[in-house]
């Protein structure tokens, strides 16, 4: 194989990997979104509520059974889907006992509108959930075990016998299954009557009040949704990532500059700042040394930051 | 205050009877009379991520000393039980020196000591234990443990420099014994931490030149990875006949071992060679199964190998553990080690432990349980260990086995030759 072949592959393999790796971060960064695009509300929480949910999918897989009862391979999706509806609860409930108490319209009309006393709730609940799951699953990490995450579709050889792609399985499934989640998502909020009522609430709370909209309910609804659309996401990467209770922390910088990446507010604009950032991190090890794939994140955010200060999907508005 | 300047009766009968005794059985006598136990120390991380280490450690400890406890104890001091004084080492340098601090003040009859597995965390407690002139042995693997003129501390691992070109050199040769080629082209993937670092450091300024390695990929990546493609994509592109790899996370090692699988460079298609105690640990057998393990080599400090199978046997029975690794063996030679100075030295005091385990030189005692030195124990004025050497474990079906030094190996490497 001649070096050109040998820099198309590598540029195709980085490519497929930016891909594979962006559509989950995409998801992650969706579950954000819609707290921080309806609510108002910077959760630091996000990645440990992540990290919940990939126990989550742990113990449905294997101390519930699904591995055994579907085979690892399905029972690993089935695992992350069915964590939706249970951290949706588990959102619903946190709201309910948490984080109404610093959001929403109670605080419509604190300093700040209640943003100090949000960042430190989120902030201490991000520190009990990292360890109290310290406490209860212990440091040594674990994975969802199937053979999917060590076996890969190769695609190709495009050029002759040379030039192909591995595609693996385990992260080529959770980027269909993101893809599907999101655009369900996409879907809810635009077309539904409740979606509709998300928005309303998310745009004007007061206007909404007055059209009749539980403002309040809305906002918990937007919590549980979008800490179950990352715990789906945590579901998936549980399937090929191994995992520990401080994983959330290496997700939820990766989330925050997806979301913001993407504009603040804007949930498509969320999933696709997540995208890019999967794309450059991959990307940048073809011209860059590897340990500086991060930096290469952070200097298109900011980049981003400087040129589009309202994101890639946000726009600017002023309200009366 | 009239207490004080009173003295009561009882304090007054209780001083007459003990100078008594003293002047009937002699000084000696007493002084043999009074010590019921020895107070030896092991400062390990029990809480945070490297709690599990600490517990392992700790299992070899007590095994070790449930072992002189069994045989009569310390015999120059009339049969004096060992009593081990634990302390947590917690998550951080800072936190393992507390440890030593409120070790020192809190316990000051302890007369040696063994931690802290980490080599930052055993370069914090050494500072409080030689200010102390408290014997510390360790199994870290750090150069600076022993380069800092400090008198009271025992290094049995072959420090991390010279490690780093014996790995080199014995795989090389293991390549050559096994398949009759020596390895010319090599790639090099470790995370930017401390120790793989400073493993690399002198491979990479020239050092595998010098062994005849032309280094055809070399990557250096911040843990934690999020996907390993890129750095697998450049080996499966350069080709190269060994890589050696030195992630430090669990979750690295999965993700490009994985990734290797993927690209069909796995079961020693491509040989690795890789340091370090997690990777013989049964955390990484269950995280990534025997089937990705098999065929890994590794270098270590200790570990088991012939002639340690009835230790091994009832460490497996006492622990549960599914075999004896690195942590376990060598906090039990520590002990061994303690064991044969305090011997020597005739008393319960630090100082004397100190002295005699600078002029330590037994054969077939402690030795036993640290490769080289011809299973002697013998430390030179730096307090690094006389002939110490590293051990080759490989993943041979789903178990972690010895297969260098030849006299240690319990079964030949296997070494792929296409």
């Amino acid at each position: 194989m001649n070096d050109f072949l040998i820099n198309l592959e590598n540029v195709l393999q980085a490519l497929s990997a930016g891909l594979l790796l962006g559509g989950i971060y995409g998801l992650m960064c969706v579950g954000l979104g819609i707290i921080f695009g309806v609510m108002r509300v910077i959760n630091f929480g996000q990645g440990d509520l992540m990290m919940v949910g990939m126990y989550c999918a742990f113990y449905l897989f294997t101390t519930l059974g699904i591995g055994n009862f579907l085979g690892a391979e399905v029972g690993a999706i089935v695992a992350a889907l069915l964590t939706g509806p249970i951290m949706y609860v588990f959102g619903l409930l946190l709201h309910r006992f948490l984080v109404s108490r610093v959001t929403g319209v109670r605080v419509a009309g604190l300093e700040g509108e209640g943003h100090y006393a949000q960042l430190i709730l989120t902030l201490g609940m991000a520190l009990i959930l990292a360890n109290g799951g310290l406490l209860l699953f212990g440091s040594t990490p674990v994975s969802i075990k199937s053979s999917l995450s060590s076996s890969a579709w190769e695609v190709g050889p495009f050029v002759g016998e040379f030039v192909s792609i591995f595609v693996n399985k385990a992260r080529g499934i959770a980027l269909v299954v993101s893809l599907a989640v999101a655009a369900a998502l996409y879907f809810f909020i635009t077309r539904s009557r409740l979606g509709k009522s998300l928005r309303a609430a998310a745009d004007n709370p007061e206007a909404a009040i007055y059209m009749g909209i539980d403002v309040d309910k809305a906002h918990r609804m937007a919590f549980g949704i979008g800490t179950a659309v990352t715990a789906v996401a945590g579901g998936l990467v549980a399937s090929y990532y191994p995992f520990q209770p401080y994983v959330g922390l290496e997700f939820v910088i990766v989330m925050y500059a997806g979301v913001v990446l993407g504009g603040l507010g804007s949930i498509i604009g969320a999933f696709w700042g997540g995208m890019i950032i999967g794309l450059v991190q991959q990307l940048a090890t073809l011209v860059l040394p590897t340990q500086l794939q991060n930096t290469a994140v952070f200097v298109v955010f900011l980049l981003v930051v400087f040129l589009r200060p309202q994101g890639l999907f946000g726009v600017n508005v002023t309200r009366a | 205050m009239t207490r004080l300047l009173k003295p009561s009766r009882r304090t007054v009968l209780q001083t007459g009877l003990a100078g008594s005794a003293a002047i009937a059985f002699g000084p000696s006598r007493l002084a043999l009379a009074q010590v019921q136990e020895v107070k030896v120390a092991l400062i390990a991380p029990l809480s945070g991520p490297w709690a599990r280490q600490g517990a392992l450690k700790k299992m070899g400890a007590d095994l070790a000393i449930k072992h002189i406890n069994a045989e009569g104890g310390i015999k120059s001091l009339g049969g004096a039980k060992l009593k081990l004084v634990v302390m947590d080492a917690g998550d951080s340098a800072e936190k393992a020196k507390n440890a030593a601090q409120r070790l020192v003040s809190s316990e000051p009859d302890v007369v040696a000591g063994v931690g802290s597995w980490l080599s930052s965390f055993s370069l914090a407690i050494t500072e409080v234990t030689e200010r102390a002139e408290l014997p510390w042995l360790t199994l870290s693997y750090s150069d600076q443990l022993t380069l800092r003129g400090f008198k009271n501390v025992f290094q049995t691992s072959l420090p991390a420099s010279f490690m780093a070109g014996e790995t080199m050199t014995t795989a090389l040769n293991l390549a050559e014994k096994e398949t009759g080629k020596r390895p010319k082209t090599i790639s090099v993937i470790n995370d930017n931490t401390a120790s793989p670092v400073a493993f690399t450091k002198d491979l990479r300024a020239g050092g595998l030149e010098k062994m005849g390695l032309k280094v055809v990929s070399d990557d250096v990546f911040t843990p934690p990875l999020a996907d390993a493609t890129p750095l697998v994509q450049k080996l499966r592109s350069a080709r190269p006949e060994l890589l050696l790899m030195l992630p430090t996370a669990l979750s690295d090692y999965k993700l490009l071992l994985e990734k290797m699988n993927e690209f069909g460079l796995s079961k020693g298609r491509l040989p690795v060679v890789s340091n370090g105690a997690p990777l013989g640990t049964p955390e990484i057998l269950n995280l990534l199964g025997k089937d990705l393990l098999e065929g890994l080599i590794f270098s270590i400090a200790n570990w088991p190998g012939k002639g340690q199978e009835m230790l091994e046997e009832e460490f497996k029975k006492e622990t549960g553990e599914p075999w004896l690794s690195q942590d376990p063996l060598c906090s039990y030679g520590h002990i061994m080690v303690m064991r044969e100075a305090i011997e020597l030295a005739g008393k319960a005091d630090r100082k004397a432990v100190g002295d005699a385990m600078r002029k330590l030189d037994t054969k077939g005692g402690s030795g036993r349980f640290f490769p080289g030195g011809n299973g002697g124990m013998k430390f030179d004025e730096k307090g690094r260990r006389v002939g110490a050497e590293i051990v080759f474990v490989q993943w041979q079906g789903g178990v972690p086995v010895t297969v260098f030094p030849e006299a240690a190996a319990v079964k030949k490497p296997i070494w792929v030759k296409k």
